[in-house]
């Protein structure tokens, strides 16, 4: 059985029974369902506009209230489709996997609890890194957050979808303590130590007694998540590292492998991301200020854009967080090893508590011109993304790195890339800059993006995350023993939402009776 | 998104040297100026409800190293929202409202009408007091 699924759209007589029951429970102005409401909740950076569409949109601001949307929601039989920001932009935006979902937008709901002491926060979906930031500022910084290249978005929401940053908690999920949850049958759930009742350690300890639920509500749709318990970071004594380039793309392998080794053993706590010359040009220029010619970049326009901005083929930022002392000798070995591999350009850089800080990601400073690269074509942009995970190998780096570049020459389309460390593994993450301007790539887009995905499962890879277009195909490669993994997750939808209304379709989970 | 996919680690500082002069030719070890601190709501202790309604929904992208200033410093003389002079209330609902270039619609979830309103007409009259 392959969990490539037919997908049925919400029945629209019941959407209109749904819309006269919720403008009942929450007032004529939280329920949106004209055309340019509908629009607006649609997928900014879709590949084909036609996909997707919601049936309209609530906005809720109370649990409670979620609690009798999602009853209404079971007795009507219609699907629900929870954001927190919407702002998950190349992955869906805020539009559904199934068409004529009706959004749940909690954008509304930003309380943050903040346990100075412990270094914790309690947060509600609507917060964005940027109100995390401004929350933490007006208390002096003493913790930093980590933050995505799109700020912009939530950051419950970025941590359940696995998203990332750069700071040593740039791993989002890993850093979750304690949920809550409204479940499809309306019931409210604390998971870990949030189930004793007024337990002052919910967002310390994080499994509880017995399961532990926590992971099983990130990249599915199990569940509405209300709140989230998120570690956050002391502030650092201080930060040292290095702004590095490299010139030839047989550099990569040589740098995975230097970094490898002391990310694993702790010497490098953050998780550096390696990224190519795109990634920096597409931020700062457009592509019809080098060429009008279509297709792949040749090589001697690569080089022209990349003297322009002097960035390397390949560059990457390396920083140490913690005592001075420490760092001091850390940053010694890392500049040894560093030099061993003769880079481009080597930039030193350092701050102490106390000193101007950095305004970057490496601090936890939310950013949202990364987005710029939206605009790479000149026109009406965006991206999806093609993340396949890896073996922190340099040898199997260089291969998927040539494996996919010879794709995207292929294909014609312009090679944007990074390899981002976690503790053990690299995720791959390929960008395909849209030109929703000109319909003969976007056309090439589909058949490109699924190539890419079958290169990457031949060779045993899988995708970390992946746009809603995509769910089900990527779920596809989780193959082992005839798919056994997908039918636990729709065993596990089954049992807790099987009319499927929380979000169906999300990760390529449907319940059986879909 | 996300450091998702359009995370830029290298190309971070790059971004405020975007408008700067072309590289030396023989590329010295020193990188662009930092970037400032981004304008959020405590930034502005006294601002008035318009204005501290811009800066926790727009200032994100609109502030000085937002993404919406920097993809406005391709097109007009004035990125700055705060500091054009040739915005209308009825301009601003409909770019936020439908999107425009890049930018994606802001919803009526988030941002209510009334608040839009109230952001519209501090964009309108902010100008003349906006250094």
């Amino acid at each position: 059985m392959s969990p490539v699924r037919r997908r049925q759209r919400v029945d629209p007589a019941r959407l209109g029974r749904a819309k006269v029951a919720f403008e009942q429970l929450l007032g004529r102005d939280r329920v949106f369902f004209a055309d340019q409401d509908i629009r607006s909740y649609a997928d900014k950076f879709a590949v084909d506009d036609n996909l997707h569409q919601p049936g309209g949109a609530i906005a809720a601001e109370t649990v409670e209230e979620i609690q009798a949307i999602v009853r209404i929601a079971s007795e009507l039989r219609v699907a629900l489709w929870p954001i927190s920001r919407g702002k998950n932009l190349g992955y869906g935006g805020s539009a559904p996997v199934l068409e004529g979902s009706v959004i749940l937008d909690l954008s509304r709901m930003k309380a943050i609890e903040y346990d100075e002491e412990n270094g914790t926060v309690l947060v509600e979906p609507g917060v964005s890194f940027y109100d995390l930031y401004d929350f933490l500022r007006q208390r002096g910084l003493k913790h930093w957050i980590s933050v995505p290249g799109n700020s912009w978005g939530s950051v419950l929401g970025n941590a359940l979808d696995r998203g990332m940053g750069y700071t040593p908690y740039g791993e989002h999920a890993t850093k979750i303590c304690g949920l809550e949850v409204v479940m499809a049958d309306s019931s409210l759930v604390r998971t870990g130590m949030g189930a004793v009742e007024g337990s002052p350690t919910w967002q310390l300890y994080r499994y509880g007694f017995g399961p532990s639920w926590d992971q099983m509500f990130v990249q599915s749709n199990f569940g509405i998540v209300t709140r989230m318990g998120l570690w956050l970071m002391p502030e650092p004594e201080s930060l040292m590292g290095m702004d590095l380039e490299f010139d030839r793309p047989e550099d990569l392998g040589p740098l995975i492998d230097a970094l490898a080794p002391l990310r694993r053993e702790g010497l490098l706590q953050q998780s550096p991301t390696i990224g190519n010359w795109l990634r920096a040009a597409a931020v700062l220029t457009t592509r019809d200020q080098w060429t009008d010619q279509k297709g792949h970049l040749p090589d001697p326009v690569i080089d022209a854009i990349r003297k322009r901005f002097n960035v390397g083929w390949w560059g990457v930022s390396l920083r140490l967080y913690g005592r001075e002392s420490v760092n001091r000798e850390a940053y010694k070995i890392l500049e040894t090893e560093m030099n061993k591999l003769k880079p481009m350009i080597m930039r030193p850089t350092t701050w102490r508590r106390g000193e101007p800080i950095e305004s970057s990601g490496w601090t936890g400073t939310p950013l949202t011109f990364p987005m710029q690269n939206a605009n790479w074509h000149g026109g009406r942009g965006g991206h999806v993304g093609f993340s396949p995970v890896l073996p922190q190998s340099g040898n199997a780096a260089m291969a998927q790195f040539r494996r996919t570049y010879e794709r995207y020459r292929e294909f014609g389309m312009d090679y944007q890339a990074s390899f981002a460390f976690g503790e053990r593994h690299l995720i791959n993450v390929n960008v395909v800059l849209l030109d929703k301007d000109d319909p003969e790539m976007m056309a090439r887009v589909d058949p490109f993006f699924r190539t890419l995905v079958a290169d990457a499962a031949e060779h045993g890879y899988g995708e970390y995350r992946t746009h809603l277009d995509y769910m089900d195909l990527v779920a596809s490669t989780y193959s082992f023993n005839d798919h056994a993994l997908w039918k636990l997750n729709q065993k596990v939808k089954d049992a807790l939402d099987p009319a499927g209304i929380i979000a169906p379709g999300k990760s390529g989970i449907w319940p059986a009776q879909t | 998104m996300t450091r998702a996919h359009t995370a830029v680690l290298s190309a971070g500082l790059l971004a405020m040297a975007a408008c700067a002069p072309p590289a030396p030719e023989n590329p010295a070890n020193t990188g662009p100026p930092p970037m400032p601190i981004p304008e959020t709501v405590s930034s502005r202790p006294s601002a008035g409800p318009g204005e501290k309604l811009f800066l926790e929904h727009c200032a994100s992208c609109h502030g000085p190293v937002g993404m919406g200033t920097g993809l406005l410093a391709r097109r007009t003389d004035e990125p700055q929202l705060e500091k054009r002079e040739d915005l209308s209330a009825d301009y601003v609902a409909t770019a936020v409202r439908l999107g425009i270039g890049n930018m994606p619609p802001v919803t009526r979830g988030e941002l209510p009408d009334e608040d839009l309103q109230q952001i519209a007409d501090y964009l309108v009259a902010v100008e003349e007091t906006v250094p």
